[in-house]
């Protein structure tokens, strides 16, 4: 007796809930997946200069943000500077100054053997698909 | 009236479920969305760790769906690397190497099988090249001085140049022992350690389950298996003549099970009166070798790929490329002029960059 107006009821309810329901569904969604995409365009992977001594990390810095550090190798302080999204060896202690040669870079690492200090940039993950694995030379 | 009254608190209860309902498939699609956007921890993923050991930079990378696996793996590969590093170091008088030297002229020296073996390779390396490629070079090494610019006096060279030859290296397998026949005799293995470094690591990458991974010595390189994106690996071949920043890439080659390595006039050298002296010598002639700029060799192993890049550049393009055809080994020689080799099998398996292509030259 009460089923079929229950029933009734409930494709009523149906009914209104679609257009504010859905809207509010819709919303949800361009709201998450745009989320999605500021969170990716405004964090980039990548974008970290890694320094590491003797093989241990000595400090995680963001490309994006201008700074000189200077780092105590075992030889003496090799000097680190982040620039406009670059980075070079500023200074260095060791006799050759190979890394201090190879200039502001943005990608890839720069390596003071005799001062055991490597800097790595570690590069996007779009880039790295097309990047070299390594280099033979 | 009592009936329309029951309706409408029916009516209600079901509107806040429904709206419960919606928030709550909002919530799971916002999560399926999370997961299906790369997050998930089951995917396959490059793992890369760099340490300086053997004088040089070197970098491990291993493909695999966990970071602990793909760690251990990573340590267990420098911890070979270390143990080998230990054997053959020229510089520390703490290694078997530097025993050896210590007692040439004198007595034999026990040794670990990786010591033999490596120097046991050496000499094969040696007899397949003529002698091109000669691990007794050590009393020549430590003539030139690459860093201070010192080009040592002619005479001096004559007098050390009896001292290589690898036929003077006396093994012993059942003692696994190596004995050097001259006093003053001394054996650098900076040509060949890099390359078996390379091929031991992997080797222990294997070991741990590993199916996919890359180590790179200085420029000794050995890949095997595919990376996440089912492609083999990519590797770049120095310019040995850069014109800017952006042309120290000379070519490009993919690779798995395989090793490469490149031998260049570029590495150390110092320039007099406009000649280019630099660190790979001609045993026969205690002097720079100047046939090539650079060679790259592509084999199954590290320590092939490594003698023989030293080797072949010292033979020239010639002979160079007419040996690795007969051997079945893949070459790139760039000569002095600056042209570009290749063995018959690597032809369309390797992409100049752009500025290249007018210097290229098949054989």
């Amino acid at each position: 007796m009460s089923s079929p107006k229950i029933s009734r009821a409930g494709r009523e309810i149906t009914k209104g809930a679609t257009t504010a329901d859905k809207i509010l569904l819709i919303a949800l969604i361009i709201i998450s997946v745009s989320g999605f995409i500021f969170i990716k365009k405004a964090f980039p992977e990548g974008t970290d200069v890694k320094i590491e001594v003797n093989g241990k990390p000595a400090y995680l810095l963001p490309l994006n943000v201008d700074k000189t550090v200077s780092v105590k190798g075992i030889n003496g302080d090799t000097i680190v500077e982040i620039k406009d999204r670059k980075v070079r060896i500023n200074e260095s202690p060791c006799p050759n100054k190979i890394c201090m040669h190879d200039g502001w870079i943005q990608q890839g690492a720069l390596i003071c053997l005799p001062n055991r200090v490597i800097v790595t940039v570690t590069g996007n993950k779009d880039r790295d698909n097309r990047k070299i694995d390594a280099i033979s030379g | 009236m009592g009936m329309t009254e029951k309706f409408k608190v029916k009516s209600s209860k079901l509107k806040v479920l429904k709206t419960y309902a919606f928030y709550a498939s909002a919530l799971l699609l916002f999560c399926s969305i999370f997961i299906l956007s790369a997050c998930s921890p089951q995917k396959e993923k490059v793992y890369r760790k760099s340490k300086i050991l053997m004088d040089t930079i070197i970098t491990v990378n291993v493909v695999s769906h966990s970071a602990e696996d793909a760690n251990r793996a990573i340590e267990q590969a420098f911890s070979e690397i270390k143990k080998l590093d230990k054997f053959l170091n020229f510089f520390s008088d703490k290694s078997e190497l530097s025993e050896i030297n210590r007692n040439a002229g004198k007595k034999p020296v026990r040794v670990s099988r990786d010591t033999f073996e490596v120097i046991e390779k050496a000499i094969h390396s040696s007899e397949k090249t003529n002698r091109a490629f000669d691990i007794t070079i050590g009393p020549l090494i430590s003539l030139w001085d690459f860093h201070n610019k010192v080009k040592p006096e002619e005479k001096t060279i004559r007098q050390k140049i009896r001292l290589v030859n690898y036929k003077d290296i006396i093994l012993d397998k059942n003692a696994s022992s190596v004995y050097l026949n001259k006093k003053g005799m001394r054996i650098d293995l900076g040509g060949i350690a890099k390359g078996y470094a390379a091929d031991k690591a992997v080797a222990a990458m294997k070991r741990n389950g590993i199916k996919s991974g890359l180590v790179s010595i200085a420029g000794d390189i050995k890949a095997f298996g595919l990376k996440p994106d089912g492609k083999p690996w990519k590797i770049g071949i120095r310019n040995s003549r850069p014109a800017n920043e952006d042309d120290d890439i000379m070519a490009t080659i993919e690779l798995t099970d395989m090793a490469i390595s490149t031998a260049g006039d570029y590495e150390r050298y110092f320039i007099i009166d406009n000649k280019r002296y630099h660190h790979i010598l001609d045993p026969k002639t205690g002097y720079p070798a100047d046939k090539c700029r650079s060679v790259s060799i592509i084999a199954k192993d590290g320590f092939i790929t490594d003698s023989f890049s030293t080797g072949i550049f010292i033979l020239g393009a010639e002979k160079g490329i007419k040996l690795l055809e007969d051997m079945g080994i893949d070459g790139i020689i760039v000569d002095k002029d600056g042209k570009i080799h290749t063995t018959k099998n690597l032809r369309g398996k390797i992409e100049f960059t752009k500025d290249q292509q007018g210097r290229k030259r098949n054989n």
